[in-house]
């Protein structure tokens, strides 16, 4: 499918009140810039401003419907994959607008991965699951294989849990285990960014941990932008949170301020669990 | 009502209590000041038991601090909320103490010269200490942020007032030896209100930070 051609010269909309810049001085992986996005006459996603800085957790919270998720699927052009969709304004990767006709999607899903609500390993086995991306990138020598297994599972902390069973089906595992899994599979191709979308929602809250800690050892050599209805795990794992309702993003802050001082009384009625 | 009701209303029930708390510590006070100007010190006992259960609805503020924090998981305004009761009702529990050490000092004081020389600057200081109590608890009953500053700002005159009452004191011509141990309970009495007022001050930073999320130094 044919993107949608950016033009952010026709936005009318008025800019946004709250315009946010990292404060951080870190580089940005992403940053939004008067994103707009239809699924038909549904304006789903309203003049996004927001900036994803590298090596941090990125927490996007809200109420449903309020486009977190397509906000999250935008940045890898998944979102694309709805009919009907249309999309005006940036999206910067590394400084490049990924809706550019010259911008490679693929190229973009490789830098970025995704983890999705529900753990949803391939039906294979536990070795074939993780090496799968690899195999598709080329690699065939067994040895390097291996090697990358090994290291995306160790990375998503599951190594000890699996080792001694790499040839058992990853259908096998406990939930918990299979979106560690899951997240091992993104690792194999060393991404840039990792996009997780509500992560932890069909977990118990023993893999909710392990996943929560996880998340805080993958922002040392990832950027993670996570989308959660679970507003004390965006306090606790993230270093930025933004707030979205109706499509708009009323308040991005560091967390510590949304969640101990937010400005926006929306922001504060829906933490405090007043409305959502 | 809002989605979570019976958390407001666990807050406020919370909140009610705090303000108890200060009903009971300005009362100890008063009595303790009142005790002093008529040297009737025949109410003492009670007031030391007072402090007793001033120390036990504090404890129960902690807990109950505690269980909402940990049950409700609060946030924001909520959890601020939370944790300025924990404050204040640790501020007030020491004013509490205040109260009866000043007592205890009081009743070693025996009617004198020297005592009736300084006793009315003395319960002048006690009234303008008094007086920020009473105003600090109304402004954190309406979460009054302007009045909170305003009495904030009558530390200085009440630090002023208890600097001139120990210079004066200690200017005092001595004739007996009694009068030292008159004036130095004295001094003792003039410290813990001006350490009231202090605390009073306190109470008032953290209406701000209630309201505002704001920590300032009001001292």
């Amino acid at each position: 499918m044919t993107p949608a051609t950016p033009k952010p010269e026709t936005i009318t909309r008025k800019q946004s009140i709250i315009q946010p810049e990292p404060d951080t001085g870190k580089p940005l992986v992403f940053n939004t810039k008067g994103l707009n996005l239809y699924y038909g006459k549904t304006h789903a996603l309203k003049d996004i401003h927001l900036p994803i800085a590298e090596n941090e957790v990125t927490a996007i919270i809200g109420p449903s419907g309020c486009g977190k998720s397509t906000y999250l699927k935008a940045l890898n052009r998944m979102v694309e994959m709805v009919e009907s969709v249309k999309i005006t304004g940036e999206v910067l990767y590394r400084d490049s607008n990924i809706f550019d006709r010259s911008f490679k999607v693929e190229e973009l899903r490789t830098r970025v991965g995704m983890v999705f609500q529900k753990p949803n390993p391939f039906p294979k086995t536990i070795f074939d699951n993780v090496a799968y991306g690899p195999r598709i990138h080329g690699i065939r020598d067994k040895k390097t294989l291996k090697q990358i297994v090994e290291k995306s599972l160790r990375g998503a902390a599951i190594w000890d849990e699996v080792k001694d069973r790499l040839d058992e089906n990853a259908y096998s595992l406990s939930g918990g285990q299979q979106q560690r899994i899951c997240i091992a599979r993104c690792l194999a191709i060393e991404p840039d960014v990792i996009l997780m979308d509500e992560p932890t929602s069909a977990l118990d809250p023993k893999s909710t941990m392990k996943v929560e800690e996880l998340v805080q050892d993958l922002k040392e050599k990832y950027s993670i932008v996570i989308v959660t209805h679970n507003m004390q795990q965006a306090a606790r794992i993230s270093d930025k949170t933004a707030f979205f309702l109706n499509g708009e993003v009323v308040e991005y802050d560091a967390t510590d301020t949304i969640f101990s001082n937010p400005s926006d009384k929306r922001t504060e009625d829906y933490i405090s669990g007043r409305f959502g | 009502m809002t989605v979570r009701g019976t958390f407001a209303t666990s807050l406020m029930e919370l909140k009610t209590e705090v303000m108890l708390l200060g009903s009971m510590v300005r009362h100890s006070l008063r009595e303790t000041v009142e005790a002093f100007e008529t040297g009737d010190y025949s109410r003492l006992e009670e007031m030391i038991e007072l402090d007793q259960t001033v120390n036990e609805l504090e404890q129960e503020i902690n807990e109950g601090a505690t269980l909402l924090i940990a049950r409700q998981q609060p946030v924001a305004s909520d959890l601020r909320k939370i944790i300025v009761m924990l404050k204040i009702s640790s501020d007030l529990e020491r004013v509490g103490d205040l109260a009866v050490d000043m007592s205890k000092a009081a009743k070693r004081i025996t009617p004198s010269e020297v005592l009736e020389e300084h006793k009315s600057a003395l319960l002048e200081l006690a009234a303008k200490a008094d007086y920020m109590m009473k105003e600090v608890l109304q402004a954190y009953k309406e979460c009054n942020v302007l009045k909170a500053q305003q009495i904030a700002g009558l530390d200085d005159d009440v630090d002023r007032a208890y600097g001139d009452f120990v210079k004066s004191i200690f200017d005092t011509a001595v004739s007996k030896k009694e009068d030292i141990q008159q004036i130095t309970q004295m001094a003792f009495i003039s410290r813990y209100i001006e350490r009231i007022a202090d605390y009073a001050t306190n109470i008032a930073e953290w209406i701000i930070y209630e309201v505002n999320g704001q920590r300032f130094d009001l001292n």
